[in-house]
C-alpha cells in the first residue's frame, strides 16, 4: 500500500512540476485516439443509427414498388400483404418523382402520399412541427437540412406553393439525396429528397408533364433477417407473377445510408495513422527531452534505495496514466464529433452510437503503444545507468560530430549555431523532417480532394455538393488536427531543444552572441530539417492518394504543391519564433548559476 | 640545521662546500638567502661536540680551505635519535590573540583594524611565497617546502578571517 | 581606453534582486577604477555579492542604478544587442563550473569565440592552436570537455575567453573546484597573460589566487572594506619566511 502511494506520490509530483508537458502529452495522444476511434467506429455507425431509426419508426422490411397507379399494380401490391410470413402493411401508396423549389434553388424530389395518420408500417417521426394536414407538407429531415427549409417556410412543389408544417424522418427511404430509390423506371436515378403530402394536394403533380409516378407498399415480416432473400420466395414470386414489381429490403436501405461515408472513411484512417505518428513524434520529442532529468531522478532514487521495479513503475504510470486518460478523452471527442460524421444528411436520428468494443481495444492499444514506445527507451537506459553515472548524467552526454562542426564554422552565427543544435541531437531534426513530411502528406491528400472536378451523378448539383462537401469537410477537419498536432509538436521541439541547449546558449551568450542570433539559431535548427520533410510529404502524399484515383483523376497543379511545401518555411519560423525568442531572452547569469549546482 | 648536516654525512664522508650546496638545493629560493658562514659555524660546533671528525684535503691548491668531514659513532647516533624524533614547531598564535583582546578591553585600537592589517601584511608574504611556488618547475622537492609555506599562511589567513568575524560582531567589541 | 588609462571606471554602483521583503542589495555602491594590465583580486564571504559585481563588470546584468564603464564607453545604458557585441571583444568570463560546451572538443570551443566575431576558420583555428600550446594543452586540443581534468578543462575555459583578446578578463571562483596541484596550473596561466599585459579581475574565497594578483579588495555585504596593493609593497625576499635554526 505504502509502495502504492509513494508511486503516485511521486508521479503526481512529476506531473505538478511539469504540467506544460503532461498537457502536449495529453493533447498528442487525445487527438490520435479520437481520429482513430473515429475511423473505426464509422464501420457500422450509419448501419447502427439506421437500426434505431427503423425502430423507433416502424420501419418497413421489405417495400415493394410497381410503376403507375393502374389497377394491376395496387392489385398486385395488395396481393402481397397474404404471402405467408407477412406480419402487417401500410398501403399501397403514391409517389411522385418532381422537382420541388425552395428558397429559389430547385432539386429533384419524391413526394409521397401519405394518410393523416400512418399506417402500422413506417410511421416517420416527426422531428419538429407536426403531421401532414391538408394543404401542409412535412419534409425529410436530410432534405430540409440541405435546402435550408424550417417550419413555416414555404417550398413549391408542381408549381403549388405549399407551407412547410412539419420535418420529419423515416426508415423507409434511404436518406437525403438518395430518396428516389432506383426510381421510377428502375433504372438509376438522380440524388434527391423526401416530402410527405396529403392526397388532396396532389393534384397538380398528376397533370404536371415531367412527373412519373409509383405506386408501393410497406411490407412487416415475421422474419426481418430474411428480407434480402424475400423476393425470391415462391410465394412472392407467384403473387407477382410476370408483373413488374420492384422488391426493396431494409437492408439495403441501410447500406445506401453508409454510401456517403465511403469516400470519407480512408481520409479518416489514413488521416489517423499521419496522427498517431505525429503523436508519437511529440511524445517521443518530451520523452526524450525529459530523458536526461529523469536519468537523474532516477540516479536520486536508486541512490536513496528505490528498487529498479520500483523506479519503472513510478517512470511507467506516469506515462500510461496519461495515455489511459489521453484515450478515454480520444473516445469520448470522437463520439462527440461522430454525429457530424456519420450522420451527415441529418435524416437518421441522432443519438449517437458509442465506440464499439474493437475500436475501444484499438485506441487503447494504440495509446499505450505510444506511451511505453516513447518512454520505455529512456526507462530501460535509466534503470541501466549507474547510480553515479545518472546522477552526473554522463549518459545523456551529446555526441561530438566534428565534421558537422566545422562545415558549420563557415557559415553566419544564426547558421553556425543553428546547425550544432542539429548536431547536438539529430534525432530530433528528424524527427521534425518527419513531422512536416506527415502534414505535408495530408496537405497533398487535401490538394488532390479539391482538385476533383464535382463528380457523381448527373442531374442532382445539390446531392453531388452535399457528397463532396462532406469528404471536403473531413479532409479539411483530417488536415486541420494534423496541422494543429505539427504545430503543438514543432513548439515542442524548439522549447525541448531550447531547454536542452540552455548552458549552451547561455555560454554563446557570454562570449558575445545577440539574443537574436540565438532566436535565429534555435529557428535554424528547426527550419534547416523542414525544408526536405516538406519535399518528401507530397510525393508520400501523392503515392497515398494512388489506390484511390482512377484514369481522369485530376492532379493538382505542381506549383500549388511546391507553394504548399514552401509555405512550411515560413510557418516554421512563425511558430519557433515565440519559444525561441522567450528562451533567448532569458537571464545569463540566472542560467550559468544555476547550471553550475 | 645540524641534524640535516649530520644526516647528510650519514652515508659517506663530504666536503663542507659540497655540503653547502646539497642544503641550498634542497631549500631553493628558500635557502638562497643563507650564507657560507652559517654552514661553516655550524660544522665547527658539531666537530667540538666530538659528532663529526675533519681531515684537511691535500693536492687541491686552488681550494686550500677543503675539509673532508666524516660522522663519529656518537654523531651517528643522534641522526638516528633525529630521524625518530616526532617533535613539531607549535603554532605561535597565542600573543596575536592577546593582543585582540587587550586592544579590545583596554580600548587601545580596534581589533578588526588590527585583524585588517595583520592580513595585508600575510598576504604580501603569501604572494612572495606563491611566486617563487609558481616559478618552481612541478617536479621539484624545494617547492614542497613552498607549498608548506603557503599552506601554512593561508591556515593562518583563515584563522584571521574567522577573527574579523568575530571582532566585527558588535556585541564582541568591549 | 580613458585618459586616466583605466579599462574599466564603476561609479556608484547598486544592484538590487527581488522585490519588498525579498529584497537583496547585492551589490550595495561600489566605486572601482582598474588601471590597464592590473591583476586584480576581489575577496569576500560566499553570498557578499562577488558574482552579481563581476557579471555587472561584463554586461552580464544590468545595474540598478550607478555607471559602468568599460574601456572608455559606458556600457549599463546600452542595448543588450551592443552588450553582446562588446562581450564578443571586450570582455572575457572564465566561471568556476567552465561552462565548457560540453559536445565541443578543446579546440572548437576556444575557436567559438572567434568564430561568433566574424572571424575565419582559419584564423579561429590559428587562434585556438596557438593558446592551447601557451597554455600547455596543445596535446589535449582535440579532447572533448569530459575527457580532460578540472584543471585542463579551465585552462581551455581561459584560452576561449582571451581569444578575442578582450581588454578584461573576468575569472568568478577560477579554482573553486581546483585542486591544489590543478590550482597552480591556473595561476601559472594568469601570470603569464599578466605579464603580457592583461587586465584580469578574479573574484575568489582562495587566499593563495588572491595573493597572485597586484590588488586584494576584500568586500562585504555588497560594500568594498578593504583596498590593499600587493604589488610592490612586498620585500621579494624570502629568508623571512622560513626560520633555520643554527
Ligand atoms: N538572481 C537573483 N535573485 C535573487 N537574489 C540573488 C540573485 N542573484 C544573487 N542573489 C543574491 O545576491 C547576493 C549576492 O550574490 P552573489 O553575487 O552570487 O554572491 P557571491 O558570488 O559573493 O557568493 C546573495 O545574497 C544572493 O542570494
Ligand atoms: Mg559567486
Amino acid at each position: 500500500m505504502g509502495r502504492v502511494l509513494l508511486i503516485f506520490r511521486l508521479v503526481l509530483a512529476d506531473v505538478r512540476r511539469h504540467p506544460t508537458q503532461a498537457v502536449i502529452l495529453l493533447i498528442s495522444i487525445t487527438a490520435a485516439t479520437a481520429m482513430l476511434g473515429l475511423g473505426g467506429s464509422l464501420h457500422g455507425a450509419t448501419q447502427a443509427l439506421y437500426q434505431k431509426t427503423r425502430a423507433a419508426t416502424a420501419g418497413p422490411d421489405v417495400v415493394a414498388f410497381a410503376p403507375g397507379t393502374g389497377r394491376t399494380a395496387i392489385k398486385t401490391l395488395t396481393s402481397l400483404e397474404h404471402v405467408p410470413g407477412v406480419l402487417t402493411h401500410s398501403g399501397p401508396y403514391r409517389e411522385y418523382y418532381t422537382k420541388l423549389t425552395a428558397h429559389g434553388s430547385t432539386g429533384a424530389a419524391v413526394a409521397q402520399v401519405a394518410d393523416m395518420t400512418p399506417g402500422p408500417v413506417d410511421r416517420p417521426l416527426v422531428t419538429s412541427g407536426h403531421w401532414i394536414r391538408p394543404g401542409g407538407v412535412v419534409v425529410e429531415r436530410g432534405f430540409a437540412t440541405a435546402l435550408g427549409v424550417h417550419v413555416g417556410d414555404h417550398v413549391t412543389v408542381a408549381g403549388r406553393s405549399l407551407p412547410v408544417v412539419g420535418i420529419a424522418v423515416t426508415a423507409a427511404h434511404a436518406v437525403y439525396p438518395w430518396a428516389p430509390g432506383i426510381g421510377p423506371g428502375g433504372g438509376p436515378s438522380d440524388g434527391g429528397g423526401l416530402i410527405w403530402l396529403n392526397e388532396r394536394d396532389t393534384r397538380a403533380l398528376e397533370s404536371a408533364a415531367d412527373t412519373s409516378v409509383t405506386s408501393f407498399i410497406d411490407l412487416k415480416l415475421r422474419d426481418p433477417g430474411t428480407a434480402l432473400a424475400w423476393h425470391r420466395n415462391p410465394a412472392v414470386t407467384s403473387a407477382i407473377g410476370d408483373r413488374w414489381v420492384n422488391v426493396r429490403a431494409w437492408q439495403l436501405i441501410a447500406e445506401q445510408d453508409s454510401l456517403m461515408l465511403k469516400g470519407s472513411q480512408p481520409i479518416l484512417v489514413i488521416g489517423s495513422w499521419l496522427l498517431a505518428f505525429l503523436a508519437i513524434a511529440g511524445v517521443a520529442t518530451l520523452a526524450a527531452g525529459r530523458a536526461a532529468r529523469q536519468t537523474r531522478r532516477v540516479g536520486l532514487l536508486k541512490a536513496v534505495g528505490a528498487t529498479p521495479g520500483l523506479i519503472a513503475a513510478v517512470l511507467l504510470t506516469e506515462y500510461l496514466t496519461l495515455a489511459l486518460l489521453a484515450d478515454a478523452l480520444g473516445l469520448i471527442t470522437a463520439r462527440l464529433i461522430q454525429p457530424a460524421i456519420i450522420n451527415p444528411s441529418a435524416g437518421l436520428i441522432t443519438t449517437a452510437t458509442g465506440p464499439t468494443g474493437t475500436t475501444i481495444a484499438v485506441t487503447t492499444v494504440v495509446a499505450l503503444g505510444v506511451a511505453a514506445l516513447t518512454s520505455l527507451g529512456p526507462v530501460v537506459r535509466a534503470l541501466r545507468t549507474e547510480t553515479v553515472a545518472a546522477l552526473a548524467d554522463t549518459a545523456h552526454r551529446p555526441q561530438h560530430r566534428a565534421h558537422l562542426t566545422r562545415l558549420s564554422a563557415l557559415l553566419p552565427t544564426p547558421l553556425l549555431l543553428g546547425l550544432r543544435l542539429i548536431a547536438r541531437r539529430p534525432g530530433r531534426a528528424v524527427l521534425h523532417a518527419c513531422d512536416t513530411a506527415a502534414t505535408l502528406t495530408t496537405i497533398t491528400g487535401l490538394l488532390m480532394i479539391y482538385a476533383q472536378p464535382a463528380k457523381g451523378y448527373p442531374g442532382s448539383s445539390m446531392a453531388n455538393h452535399l457528397r463532396d462537401a462532406q469528404e471536403h469537410h473531413v479532409i479539411l477537419a483530417v488536415t486541420a488536427a494534423l496541422v494543429a498536432l505539427a504545430a503543438i509538436n514543432t513548439v515542442t521541439i524548439t522549447w525541448t531543444t531550447a531547454q536542452d541547449a540552455r548552458p549552451t546558449m547561455a555560454i554563446a551568450r557570454t562570449l558575445g552572441a545577440t539574443p537574436g542570433q540565438i532566436t535565429a539559431g534555435l529557428s535554424a535548427a528547426q527550419l534547416l530539417p523542414t525544408l526536405p520533410g516538406a519535399l518528401a510529404g507530397i510525393p508520400l502524399g501523392i503515392i497515398l492518394c494512388l489506390p484511390f484515383s482512377t484514369a481522369n483523376t485530376t492532379w493538382p497543379p505542381a506549383w500549388s504543391l511546391l507553394g504548399a511545401a514552401l509555405a512550411a518555411l515560413p510557418a516554421t519560423a512563425a511558430l519557433t519564433a515565440v519559444p525561441a525568442r522567450v528562451a533567448a531572452h532569458r537571464s545569463v547569469a540566472h542560467t550559468l548559476s544555476a547550471e553550475a549546482t | 640545521m645540524q641534524d640535516a648536516l649530520l644526516a647528510m654525512l650519514a652515508k659517506e664522508p663530504s666536503y663542507g662546500y659540497h655540503l653547502r650546496t646539497r642544503l641550498r638545493r634542497a631549500l631553493g629560493p628558500l635557502g638562497e638567502s643563507m650564507n657560507a658562514g652559517q654552514v661553516y659555524v655550524a660544522l665547527t660546533r658539531l666537530e667540538k661536540a666530538g659528532l663529526i671528525v675533519s681531515e684537511r684535503a691535500d693536492g687541491l691548491p686552488e681550494r686550500p680551505d677543503r675539509k673532508m668531514y666524516a660522522l663519529t659513532p656518537a654523531g651517528q647516533q643522534r641522526v638516528a635519535a633525529w630521524l625518530a624524533e616526532v617533535s613539531w614547531p607549535k603554532p605561535d598564535l597565542a600573543d596575536f590573540h592577546l593582543k585582540l583582546t587587550t586592544a579590545a578591553a583596554a580600548r587601545l585600537a580596534d581589533p578588526v583594524e588590527l585583524v585588517a592589517a595583520q592580513r595585508r601584511e600575510l598576504m604580501r608574504r603569501l604572494r612572495d611565497a606563491q611566486h617563487a611556488a609558481l616559478a618552481e618547475p612541478d617536479d621539484s622537492t624545494a617547492g614542497l617546502l613552498l607549498e608548506g609555506v603557503v599552506l601554512r599562511l593561508q591556515a593562518d589567513l583563515r584563522w584571521l578571517a574567522a577573527c574579523e568575524r568575530a571582532w566585527s560582531g558588535d556585541e564582541n567589541r568591549i | 581606453m580613458d585618459e586616466s588609462g583605466d579599462v574599466l571606471r564603476v561609479r556608484d554602483l547598486y544592484k538590487e534582486h527581488g522585490h519588498h521583503e525579498s529584497l537583496v542589495r547585492a551589490v550595495d555602491g561600489i566605486d572601482l577604477d582598474v588601471p590597464t594590465g592590473q591583476m586584480l583580486a576581489v575577496m569576500g564571504p560566499s553570498g557578499c555579492g562577488k558574482s552579481t559585481l563581476l557579471h555587472l563588470l561584463g554586461g552580464l546584468e544590468r545595474p540598478t542604478d550607478g555607471e559602468v564603464w568599460l574601456a572608455g564607453r559606458r556600457i549599463d545604458t546600452i542595448s543588450e544587442r551592443g552588450l553582446a557585441r562588446l562581450r564578443r571583444r571586450a570582455v572575457g568570463f572564465v566561471f568556476q563550473a567552465f561552462h565548457l560546451v560540453e559536445e565541443l572538443s578543446a579546440a572548437e570551443n576556444v575557436e567559438l569565440p572567434v568564430l561568433l566575431a566574424g572571424g575565419s576558420p582559419r584564423a579561429a583555428r590559428r587562434r585556438a592552436a596557438l593558446l592551447l600550446e601557451r597554455f600547455g594543452l596543445a596535446d589535449r586540443a582535440r579532447h572533448l570537455p569530459w575527457q580532460l581534468s578540472g584543471g585542463q578543462r579551465q585552462r581551455v575555459a581561459i584560452a576561449r575567453a582571451v581569444a578575442n583578446r578582450p581588454h578584461v578578463l573576468l575569472a568568478d571562483e577560477p579554482t573553486g573546484n581546483l585542486d591544489t596541484t590543478a590550482t597552480l596550473d591556473v595561476l601559472r596561466v594568469f601570470e603569464d597573460l599578466r605579464a603580457a599585459g592583461q587586465t584580469l579581475v578574479i573574484v575568489t574565497h582562495d587566499e593563495r589566487v588572491a595573493a597572485t594578483a597586484d590588488r586584494l579588495i576584500s568586500m562585504r555585504d555588497g560594500m568594498f572594506v578593504d583596498d590593499t596593493r600587493l604589488a610592490g609593497s612586498t620585500t621579494g625576499r624570502l629568508d623571512g619566511l622560513i626560520r633555520l635554526e643554527d
